[in-house]
C-alpha cells in the first residue's frame, strides 16, 4: 500500500481515534497483576549470578572457582573460556558505519574494558547462594591503565583499549556535509563557536533488566522470558550468538518496566542466563540489581560538541558545523553510540552550507547504548545555546534570529545538508506561540534588572528543535549496516465472540501501544474498541517486527493495521451479505458488534455470527476459504520529523549562583494526534528525563581510579515529585504528508530542547555578567562558578 | 567447571531459617524462610504477590511501599522475619476481582501510569496518606509522592490523580 492511498484523519467516519480512551494496560497494571519478567516464576528454577570485574581495565590472568563449586547449592560455574567455546560474538545491531567490529562475548575473555564487565557466571538454587559463590571465586586481575575521559582517550599517549584491532582509541570518524561550509565561515560577518560537555547519563528504568531462560530437553525449544523492547530482534540475537536455529527459539516479553532505549539488544545476561538453562536442563532466572544496572546496562548521552555557527550580520545563516565526539565506552553496545547528532544537526534552521563530523571514541567505562533521543538531545543542546550567542553578538532579538532561519512551511519537503528529508511543519508559529506564553516580548522590552524584591534576576530562554522518528524505510537502514529494517506488522484474528485479536511484535514499555492499536483497529474496522485485545511482545504469537524504539511504532504499525483491518473487513462484509442474501458487499458496514446494511438499518447480522460462521468454516460462500485472520506488513517510505519550540524562565541569583525555574513550556507537534493524553504523558515523561539531564543527573567517573563513583540510587539524582517545576504544554497538529494519518512519533521529543531552553534562560537572565552556560548539568555550584569566571575574565 | 549438582545437599546448608506469621490482606500466613529474605521478596515469591515490586533494595525507589500496621514502608528494607505478628496490605488487597477501587480508576482516568511498574507503590502510598484524613497542598502533596520515584509520567498526573482522589475523600475500597 502506498502512502497517497492511506486514510485521512478527515475520511475516518468514527470517533475513536483522537479520544482518551481507558488503557487497555491499565486494569492489570492498577490490581498489581502487571507480568513483568521477574513476576514469572517457575518451579526448581535456578537463580543466576555474575561477577563483575571491578577495575575499569584489567587482564584476567586466572580464575579459581573451586571454592565456589563445592559449595552447597551451586549448579553451575561457567567463565569466559566456556562462553567462547559455546557462543559466538554478541551481534551489533545497529553499528556506527565504516567501524570495524570489536567482537565481544557474554563474558569477558582475556581483559576487561569498563568496570561491571561481566567475567564469571554462577547458577544456584537460590540468589543468596549464587552471590555467596561469586564471594569465593577466586579471580587474579592485573590492573592496566585506563583511561576515562573521552577526550583523554584520543590524546596522544593514552593507553590504547583495544589494541587488537584499533591503532588509537578512535573507533571511526563520520564526516558528513554539502557545500562549503569552510568558505562560508571565512566570508562570514560573525563566527560564534562553543565547546559542550554533555555528561553521561542513565535512562534508570524503574525495572531493572531480567530474564528467565527455559530449554526443553529434547525438544529444542528455548523459551526466553526477557524485559526489551525489541523481542523479534532479541530472538535474532540469542539465535546467532548461541548458534541455534531461531525457529528453537521463543522470546516472551509481557509487561516492561520502562525501557528508553536501555532495553534493546541482547546482552550478556540474556546469553548467561540460556547457557545455564540448557546445559541444567531447569529454568534459570536472572533479575539486575541496582548496583549492578549503574555499571553494566548502557549509558547514554555523554559527548563533547565543537559546534560553530556562521551568519551575515542581518543574522542570516551562512553555515553550521558540528565536530562532535561520542564517548562509546569499552565496548560497542548492540545499539551502540548515539547518531541521530548528524541527522538533525541543524535543528529547525535552513542552512545549505554544513558540515558534521562524528568521532567515536573507546573509553574505560560502560558502554553506551540507546538512549530516549539517541543523539538529538546532544547536540541541540549546542546549536540552541550557539544561537542565544550568536544573538547577543549580533545584538538581535534571539526569537526573531530564530525566526528568520527557520525552515518555512512552503519549503517542504526541504533536505538539510546531510540529507534528512523534513516532511512538513510550521516550526515559526511553535516559537511565537511560546514567544507569547511566556510574555517574551514584554521581558525583552523590560531589560536586565534585578528584582528589587530579592536581588536575582530572570530570564526567558528558548530551544527549538526537531525529532526523527520513525526510519526513512530500509534502504537508509541498510545503507547503514543496521541489522533490522524499517516495518510493523499485525496479525488479527477474529473470535467467535464478535471480539478482535491484535498480535503485535512490539512489547509493552509504558507507551500505551496495546491502547493506540486497539483505537486504530477500531477505528479502521468499525467495530466496539472494548471488543478488541493486543497481544504483544510473544515472537510465538506475533508476525515479525522490529520493536518499540525510534519514535516509529505508530508510524508503522498504522500502516500494517490499516491494511490488516482492510482486508479483514472486506471478507467479514462478503461473509455476511451470503448470509443476508445481499448481493453487493458494498452496501453493508460495520458498525460496532453488527453488520448492517447502509440503505435498509433493519437487515443487519452480529459480527459473533459472521465471526463464527468463518471460524467453523461451515456456511460460508462459493469459493469461501475459512478462517478470519489477516497478517499485514508496513513500511514507511520516509522518516517524519516532529518540532517544537520549548522555554524556560528562570529566576537566577548572581551571587550564590542558585536558580529557580518559574516556569517550564512547550509547544509541540507530532502530526495529527491519535490520542492527545497518551501523547502529553509522552512529552511529559520525555520532559522529566530532559529535566533530570539538564539540572542534576551525571554518572561521574573518577579519572584516577576509573571507577564510578556514585552508582547507586542514593548517589543519582533523578528527579522526584517534588523536583520539577511547573510545565505547561502546548499543541499543533501539522499532518506530516509522509505517514499514514500523518503521524509523526512522540516518544522522545520531551528529552531534547530541555538542557538549551534552560541554559538559555539562565545566561538570558546573567546576561549583564556575559555568562555562558556549555556543561551539563547545570547546577548552581556551575553556575556561580560560570559567573566568577567571566567577572575575572573582563577584569 | 565441574558444577556441583547437589539439590539434596540444600537441605545441609547452614542457611538459618526463621518462622513468620503474618496477616496479609486479610488472610493469615505462616511461613518458615531463609532469615536473609527480603519481605519484598517474601510477597513477591513466597506468597505470589507479584504486584509489590523491587527497583533498588536500599530504599530510594519506593517500588516495593506496602502498608505494614497502617504504615507506608518500604519492604526491601524488612526483613521477612520482621513482618511477624504484623498486617501487611499490598496493592493486590485494593480490588480482586470486582471493579477497580476508585483510587484505581482515578489513575486510570487521569493517566496517571505508563509502564506500571511503580503504580502500585503511588497506590499503597495514596491509600496511606488518604487513611490519615490530613489535607495537603499540592506542593506539600509532591513532596509526601518523593518517596516513590517515578521514570515515565513525569509525574504531573500522578499528582492529578492523587490530589482528585484526596480531594473527593474517597474511602479506597472496591466497589464503593
Amino acid at each position: 500500500m502506498s502512502v497517497g492511498e492511506l486514510a485521512r484523519p478527515a475520511e475516518l467516519g468514527h470517533a475513536v481515534l483522537g479520544t482518551y480512551l481507558p488503557r487497555k494496560e491499565d486494569d492489570r497494571l492498577l490490581r498489581g497483576a502487571g507480568q513483568f519478567t521477574d513476576d514469572v516464576d517457575r518451579a526448581r528454577a535456578a537463580e543466576m549470578a555474575v561477577g563483575r570485574c571491578p577495575y575499569p581495565h584489567a587482564r584476567i590472568a586466572a580464575i579459581d572457582a573451586s571454592a565456589a563449586a563445592a559449595l552447597d547449592g551451586v549448579l553451575e560455574i561457567i567463565t569466559g573460556a566456556d562462553v567462547a567455546a559455546r557462543t559466538g560474538p554478541i551481534a551489533i545491531m545497529r553499528p556506527v558505519p565504516g567501524a570495524p567490529a570489536i567482537p565481544h562475548f557474554a563474558l569477558a575473555q582475556e581483559t576487561a574494558t569498563y568496570e561491571g564487565q561481566p567475567v564469571v557466571s554462577v547458577a544456584a538454587t537460590s540468589r543468596h547462594i549464587a552471590e555467596d559463590a561469586l564471594e569465593l571465586i577466586d579471580i587474579e586481575y592485573e590492573p592496566l591503565p585506563h583511561v576515562s575521559d573521552v577526550m583523554a582517550a584520543l590524546a596522544p599517549g593514552a593507553p590504547v583499549i583495544h589494541p587488537g584491532t584499533l591503532e588509537s582509541n578512535l573507533l571511526v570518524s563520520n564526516p558528513q556535509g554539502r557545500g562549503d561550509a569552510a568558505a562560508r565561515m571565512d566570508e562570514a560577518d560573525v563566527v560564534v563557536e562553543g565547546r559542550f560537555h554533555l555528561a553521561r547519563v542513565t535512562g534508570l528504568p524503574m525495572e531493572t533488566r531480567a530474564v528467565l531462560a527455559e530449554w526443553r530437553s529434547g525438544a529444542g525449544a528455548l523459551t526466553v522470558h526477557t524485559s526489551t523492547q525489541a523481542p523479534h530482534l532479541m530472538r535474532t540475537q540469542l539465535a546467532d550468538s548461541l548458534r541455534i536455529d531461531e525457529g528453537d527459539i521463543r522470546v516472551v516479553t509481557l509487561d516492561v518496566g520502562g525501557g528508553f532505549g536501555l532495553k534493546l539488544g541482547a546482552y550478556p545476561e540474556d546469553l548467561l542466563a540460556c547457557l545455564h538453562a540448557i546445559s541444567l536442563r531447569r529454568p534459570v532466572k536472572f533479575v539486575e540489581d541496582r548496583n549492578e544496572h549503574f555499571r553494566a546496562t548502557t549509558h547514554g548521552r555523554e559527548s563533547v560538541h565543537d559546534y560553530r555557527i556562521a551568519a551575515r550580520s542581518d543574522g542570516r545563516i551562512l553555515a553550521m558545523t558540528d565536530v562532535y565526539t561520542n564517548d562509546l565506552g569499552g565496548l560497542n553496545s548492540p545499539f551502540g553510540s548515539s547518531q541521530l547528532s548528524t541527522v538533525v544537526f541543524n535543528g529547525p534552521y535552513k542552512v545549505e552550507d554544513g558540515f558534521v563530523e562524528r568521532r567515536i571514541v573507546v573509553t574505560n567505562k560502560t558502554p553506551i547504548g540507546a538512549y530516549r533521543g539517541y543523539g538529538q538531545p546532544e547536540v541541540n543542546f549546542a546549536y540552541e545555546r550557539l544561537m542565544d550567542k550568536l544573538a547577543r553578538r549580533l545584538g538581535a532579538d534571539p526569537v526573531e534570529l530564530r525566526a528568520m532561519n527557520m525552515v518555512r512551511p512552503d519549503e517542504f519537503p526541504w533536505v538539510n545538508p546531510v540529507g534528512a528529508v523534513y516532511d512538513s511543519g510550521d516550526y515559526e508559529r511553535c516559537l511565537r506561540m511560546a514567544a507569547e506564553a511566556v510574555g517574551w516580548a514584554e521581558h525583552r522590552d523590560a531589560g536586565h534588572e534585578p528584582r528589587p524584591s530579592d536581588g536575582r534576576y530572570r530570564g526567558i530562554g528558548f530551544s527549538c528543535y526537531v525529532e526523527r522518528t520513525g526510519y526513512a524505510s530500509a534502504k537508509f537502514l541498510a545503507a547503514r549496516g543496521s541489522r533490522f529494517g524499517a516495518h510493523e506488522s499485525v496479525t488479527i484474528r477474529a473470535n467467535r465472540s464478535g471480539s478482535l485479536d491484535v498480535y503485535t511484535g512490539v512489547s509493552s514499555i509504558g507507551q500505551g501501544s496495546e491502547t493506540i492499536f486497539a483505537q486504530m483497529c477500531a477505528e479502521f474496522f468499525g467495530c466496539d474498541y472494548d471488543r478488541i485485545r493486543v497481544h504483544t511482545g510473544d515472537t510465538g504469537a506475533s508476525p515479525l517486527n522490529t520493536g518499540s524504539f525510534a519514535s516509529r511504532t505508530v508510524i508503522a504499525a498504522a500502516g500494517a493495521l490499516l491494511d490488516a483491518c482492510a482486508r479483514l473487513r472486506t471478507k467479514t462484509l462478503r461473509i455476511a451479505a451470503h448470509m443476508l442474501g445481499v448481493a453487493d458487499p458494498g452496501q453493508l458496514d460495520v458498525v460496532g458488534q453488527v453488520v448492517q446494511h447502509t440503505g435498509d438499518l433493519t437487515l443487519m447480522v452480529p459480527l459473533s455470527s459472521v465471526f463464527e460462521r468463518a471460524i467453523l468454516g461451515q456456511g460460508l460462500p462459493d469459493g469461501e476459504l475459512p478462517g478470519l485472520d489477516e497478517t499485514s506488513y508496513f513500511e514507511p517510505p520516509e522518516a517524519a520529523y516532529s518540532f517544537g519550540t520549548a522555554a524556560a524562565v528562570a529566576l537566577v541569583d548572581p551571587e550564590s549562583g542558585e536558580f529557580e525555574l518559574e516556569r517550564f513550556l512547550m509547544v509541540h507537534d507530532c502530526g495529527t494526534p491519535l490520542s492527545p493524553k497518551l501523547i502529553d504523558g509522552q512529552v511529559r515523561g520525555g520532559l522529566a528525563q530532559g529535566l533530570g539531564q539538564a539540572l542534576g543527573e551525571e554518572l561521574v567517573y573518577d579519572p584516577e581510579t576509573g571507577q564510578l563513583v556514585n552508582g547507586t540510587m542514593m548517589d543519582y539524582f533523578a528527579p522526584t515529585a517534588c523536583d520539577l517545576p511547573p510545565v505547561d504544554l502546548m499543541h499543533t497538529a501539522v499532518p506530516s504528508p509522509f505517514t499514514p494519518l500523518g503521524v509523526r512519533g512522540a516518544g522522545e521529543v520531551g528529552c531534547i530542547p530541555v538542557a538549551a531552553a534552560i541554559g538559555n534562560a539562565i545566561c538570558d537572565a546573567l546576561a549583564p555578567f556575559g555568562v555562558e552556560i556549555d556543561r551539563l548539568p547545570i547546577t548552581p555550584e556551575r553556575v556561580w562558578r560560570a559567573i566568577r569566571d567571566s567577572s575575572r575574565a573582563s577584569t | 567447571m565441574n558444577p556441583a549438582d547437589s539439590d539434596t545437599a540444600r537441605l545441609g546448608l547452614p542457611e538459618p531459617n526463621v518462622i513468620v506469621t503474618t496477616q496479609v490482606n486479610g488472610t493469615s500466613v505462616t511461613e518458615q524462610v531463609p532469615a536473609r529474605l527480603s519481605a519484598a521478596d517474601f510477597l513477591r515469591h513466597r506468597l505470589g504477590l507479584t504486584g509489590t515490586h523491587v527497583g533498588c533494595e536500599q530504599g530510594v525507589c519506593g517500588m516495593c511501599t506496602v502498608l505494614v500496621d497502617g504504615q507506608a514502608i518500604k519492604s526491601c528494607l524488612m526483613l521477612a522475619g520482621q513482618l511477624d505478628g504484623c498486617l501487611v496490605e499490598t496493592v493486590e488487597s485494593l480490588a480482586a476481582e470486582g471493579p477497580l477501587s476508585p483510587l484505581q480508576e482515578r489513575f486510570r482516568d487521569e493517566h496517571a501510569l505508563q509502564c506500571g511498574f511503580c503504580t502500585p507503590a503511588f497506590l499503597m502510598t495514596t491509600t496511606a496518606l488518604a487513611a490519615s484524613g490530613r489535607t495537603w497542598t499540592r506542593a506539600e502533596l509532591r513532596e509526601e509522592l518523593a518517596g516513590v520515584l517515578c521514570r515515565c509520567t513525569g509525574y504531573e498526573f500522578i499528582v492529578n490523580a492523587v490530589e482528585a482522589h484526596l480531594a473527593a475523600g474517597e474511602r479506597n475500597q472496591p466497589g464503593d
